[in-house]
């Protein structure tokens, strides 16, 4: 444990369009709920769904 | 052991006196009795540090020892001390932010943080359920009140958010006064054998009092937790279907599978809640008796199991006090409803935290063995009840 670095874990948003089920990932922001519809979808104009949110650590 | 040596151009002068060093010195003459001075009784130094120690360790071993531990006791207690003042700081600050309170509310958070509760008597067993759910919802329902009179106009999400940030800080409260009473009291008596199980227990407190340090922010943000994977994996089935409030902070939804009436149920999200599944289950069950009930919900991984794995089993998936598992298991017997479970296995730690993506990833791999289970232990016409436990908050459905 002496020498293992401090981790840091980095929320982030799975966006997924209900269409054409192309997803974007990105920076999770405050007032981002699972299954809330988002914006619109950048490849077809369809509307995005809150696919998944997570973290993911890294070692800072 | 005589060396002959061989001497050469190559040796520097420093190699040649080490050398001649080694054949001056003769180990296999070496006399241990004079050594050690034990062939006669002429050296009382020598005999006093052999004996002296042996005394000391036999009047004193166990107070050396409890100074060795207390030292590293200290250091978590040192630890816990931080974690409990954070959390409270933490607490006090989100709400003079979020709730916009009228007055100062530190005085009233410190009353909240040393509310306790009193566990009913259990020499007599019978009953105690009913007891024990009675005591923990007046406690869950007026805490709650309370701190809505901070400020009325506050939404009941974020009061979910306070109370479990309440909740937090409160375990953490306790957990470093309990620990540091029986420090102190160790310390008091110079009594060694009080301070083995505080030894043996720290490290585990110290996994968990870490674990709600760190759940903090994702509470304060309203992220999914690794204990939200049951109410993420049935929210996405609830999506599109007809929903009704059914318990406190609970909802059911309703949908077919391939011919047969799925029910589907889990907290109210994206609030901060567990529900009431056992109340809901009861009164699904007292309408409309379902031929099977599926509990999917997180559960703690041993020691050297890989984190989000999934397993499936027998019997009612679902932690806390054990009031809801006993209300579930009780109405499932009565009935004669088969439960079974679908597990994620986490750490303490993933539980109470922001989801990992590990754990995130394997929700559509739940579903499908969902439907898997369905389809081989159901006929088409039956009902099945499906229940996501576990904290909702984030997740909505």
């Amino acid at each position: 444990m002496m020498f293992s670095k401090e981790k840091i874990t980095i929320a982030y948003t799975l966006e997924k369009c209900k269409q054409c089920g192309f997803e974007r990932k990105r920076k999770f922001k405050e007032g981002d709920f699972l299954f809330a519809e988002t914006t619109k979808c950048d490849s077809c104009n369809g509307i995005t769904m809150i696919e998944k949110i997570f973290g993911e650590s890294i070692e800072k | 052991m005589r060396v002959t040596l061989i001497p050469s151009s190559d040796y520097t002068n420093d190699l040649i006196w080490i050398y001649l060093a080694l054949i001056l010195l003769d180990f296999t003459n070496i006399d241990f009795d004079q050594l050690f001075g034990t062939n006669d009784q002429s050296n009382p130094i020598m005999m006093l540090i052999w004996i002296l120690p042996i005394f000391i360790f036999v009047l004193y071993g166990q107070r050396i020892q409890l100074a060795v531990t207390s030292g590293e006791i200290k250091k978590g207690i040192k630890k816990l001390d931080e974690y409990k003042t954070q959390s409270r700081t933490e607490l006090i600050d989100y709400i003079k932010k979020n709730m916009n309170p009228k007055d100062d509310p530190t005085k009233k958070i410190d009353r909240f943080l040393d509310y306790f509760t009193i566990m009913p008597v259990d020499m007599d067993p019978n009953g105690i359920v009913s007891k024990v759910r009675h005591i923990v919802r007046a406690r869950e329902d007026y805490s709650r009140e309370h701190v809505r009179s901070l400020s009325p106009q506050t939404s009941d999400i974020e009061l979910s958010k306070i109370q479990t940030l309440l909740e937090i800080a409160t375990s953490l409260q306790m957990i470093y006064k309990v620990i540091n009473h029986m420090y102190l009291t160790a310390k008091k008596q110079n009594n060694y054998p009080l301070i083995l199980p505080l030894q043996m227990i720290m490290p585990f407190l110290l996994e968990e009092a870490e674990a709600m340090q760190k759940a903090i922010p994702a509470f304060k943000t309203c992220q999914p937790i690794g204990d939200g994977i049951g109410p993420m994996v049935v929210g996405k089935m609830m999506l599109d279907t007809k929903k009704e409030s059914i318990a406190f902070q609970t909802v059911l939804g309703m949908t077919d599978y391939s011919e047969r009436k799925l029910l589907l149920l889990k907290a109210e999200g994206p609030a901060s809640t567990v529900g009431r599944p056992g109340d809901a289950v009861e009164k699904i069950v007292s309408k409309d008796r379902p031929d099977m009930i599926i509990m999917v919900d997180a559960s703690l991984k041993m020691e050297g199991e890989e984190s989000a794995t999934t397993a499936q089993g027998f019997g009612a998936a679902i932690g806390g006090i054990g009031t809801e598992r006993f209300q579930i298991e009780d109405i499932a017997t009565k009935n004669n409803i088969p439960i079974f479970a679908i597990v994620v296995k986490q750490s303490v730690k993933e539980a109470i935290t922001l989801m990992t993506k590990e754990i995130a990833d394997k929700a559509e791999n739940v579903r499908s063995q969902i439907y898997e289970m369905i389809d081989d232990n159901t006929k088409p016409g039956q009902t099945i009840l499906l229940i996501g436990v576990g904290n909702t908050m984030g997740v909505q459905q």
